[in-house]
């Protein structure tokens, strides 16, 4: 069988729900009927966003997370329930219990802020070691996440791990896809958090 | 000169969950009343046969050694040989043998059921059929005769938002720490965890994909390996920590 080289490490799925990190798996309430809904994910992009690329919204649960980063606990302070940043926004998300929400689109006007800005995030725990997520974005649109750092502890299986990491599929291009999805695959009820140095990258952005 | 698309869709309540059964352009209602028909007569049977619920079905009673293997109807005997292959194939991350209890090919049983339904809706003049386990889809042809289904695989923390959109060649499968917890048993451990937030498996038959997924699921990156090198199915994961991985010849659709 044919195998590709790496193409990319990974990005993020779901760029708002990352942004607590949870030292145990949060129980999720769930839609019981998969395959009614075709929402985007707020996934992220390691390409170049399109020119009508949806921007993030983000509501953070108040009181949540603490991070265990290399083995020492670490409290993010979370702010209150407040929208972080506008821009185009098409999707809004509250981030643990984890229900999703998907605004329908509004157009704003208001002019982004401050050009191409990079930030690398703290390292965090991740399945087979530390990774670090670097954030680009440009005004106050998100235009790539993309793994900084991936160390694995010792582990010799993360060089073999990410031959196969693939990037996620930008949100928009999901979005147009799913009006001709005739069927939907997914257990879809897992509790898995999702630990990333997303929070810290954001709100360096000003994001 | 173009049609629209006509589907209808038929929900068959049996084996704890519902199945829902596609039909894409049927030109022959009588004939695909009388399908259906044969696919509910099918699966109830099935679940029957295989339900670790119902105190009286075959397999419990294998289970509790009550009857041999002998006794039970001939199904029994065969899902076990596949589940027995599908072991193999997965270098024992995908066994039935290694939970509490007894032999226990329900992981193999639900693809597999859905596999053999929609055999029985082959002989269709219709465009294509999709029969949807629980999140396990099997499939022939298409939304019409042009083109291809298309899958969402909706993301493992919620329902609502699709992770990818694979083009459906026949099967999908996708297992997860999924509706009733964390039920995914390692064979090697002991323990019942995952190693993956979700785990897709595409091929021609629902059954092995069914197994691969779970596989995959506990055995994360080896398996992902031995599916890269198991001709016809391909595999994508979507981590813990939102990386995703799949093998090269995973039909996603990019655009």
């Amino acid at each position: 069988m044919k195998r590709s080289p790496i193409v990319a490490v990974g990005t993020v799925v779901g760029l708002a729900s990352v942004l607590s990190f949870h030292t145990s798996p949060v129980k999720i309430t769930l839609n019981p009927s998969p395959g009614t809904t075709t929402a985007p994910p707020s996934t992220t992009t390691t390409r170049p966003a399109k020119k009508h690329a949806p921007a993030t919204t983000t509501t953070v649960r108040p009181g949540a997370t603490t991070t265990t980063v290399a083995g020492q606990p670490r409290t993010t302070t979370t702010t209150a329930p407040s929208t972080t940043t506008t821009a185009r926004a098409t999707t809004t998300t509250t981030v643990a219990p984890t229900t999703t929400t998907v605004a329908p689109t509004t157009t704003t006007t208001a002019a982004p802020a401050t050009g191409v800005r990079t930030v690398t995030g703290p390292l965090v725990n991740y399945y087979y070691g530390e990774l670090s997520v670097k954030v680009t974005a440009d005004g106050s649109k998100i235009t790539s996440v993309t793994i900084g750092t991936l160390t694995d502890g010792g582990n010799p299986r993360s060089q073999q791990i990410d031959q196969y990491a693939i990037p996620l599929l930008e949100p928009e291009a999901l979005a147009a896809q799913s009006y001709k999805i005739q069927s939907v695959s997914g257990a879809s009820y897992t509790s898995a958090g999702f630990e990333l140095s997303m929070q810290y990258a954001l709100k360096k952005l000003g994001l | 000169m173009t049609r629209a698309v006509t589907s209808t869709r038929h929900h068959i309540e049996v084996m704890g969950t519902v199945v829902t059964v596609d039909l894409f352009d049927s030109r022959d209602e009588d004939a695909a009343a009388e399908a259906i028909t044969r696919v509910q007569e099918l699966l109830r049977d099935v679940d029957r046969t295989f339900s670790t619920y119902k105190e009286a079905s075959p397999l419990s009673r294998l289970r509790r050694g009550e009857v041999s293997l002998g006794e039970c109807p001939p199904e029994v005997a065969e899902v076990l040989d596949l589940c027995q292959r599908a072991k193999e194939l997965t270098a024992g991350w995908f066994d039935p043998w290694a939970l509490p209890g007894g032999v226990d090919p329900t992981g193999y049983v639900k693809g597999w059921a859905a596999q053999r339904a929609l055999d029985e809706l082959r002989g269709l003049d219709v465009s294509g059929a999709i029969v949807n386990a629980a999140g396990d889809v099997a499939s022939f042809g298409g939304p019409t005769d042009a083109e291809p289904f298309h899958s969402g695989i909706v993301h493992p923390d919620d329902a609502q938002r699709l992770v990818a959109v694979v083009e459906l060649r026949a099967c999908l499968a996708t297992s997860g720490e999924a509706q009733r917890g964390a039920h995914l048993y390692n064979p090697f451990t002991g323990d019942f965890a995952s190693a993956v937030a979700s785990a897709s498996v595409t091929g021609e038959d629902l059954g092995v994909c069914d197994a691969l997924a779970t596989a995959l699921s506990v055995g994360g990156h080896d398996v992902m390996v031995l599916i890269d090198r198991l001709d016809g199915y391909a595999a994508m994961t979507l981590d813990a920590a939102g990386v995703m991985r799949a093998t090269a010849d995973f039909p996603l659709v990019r655009d």
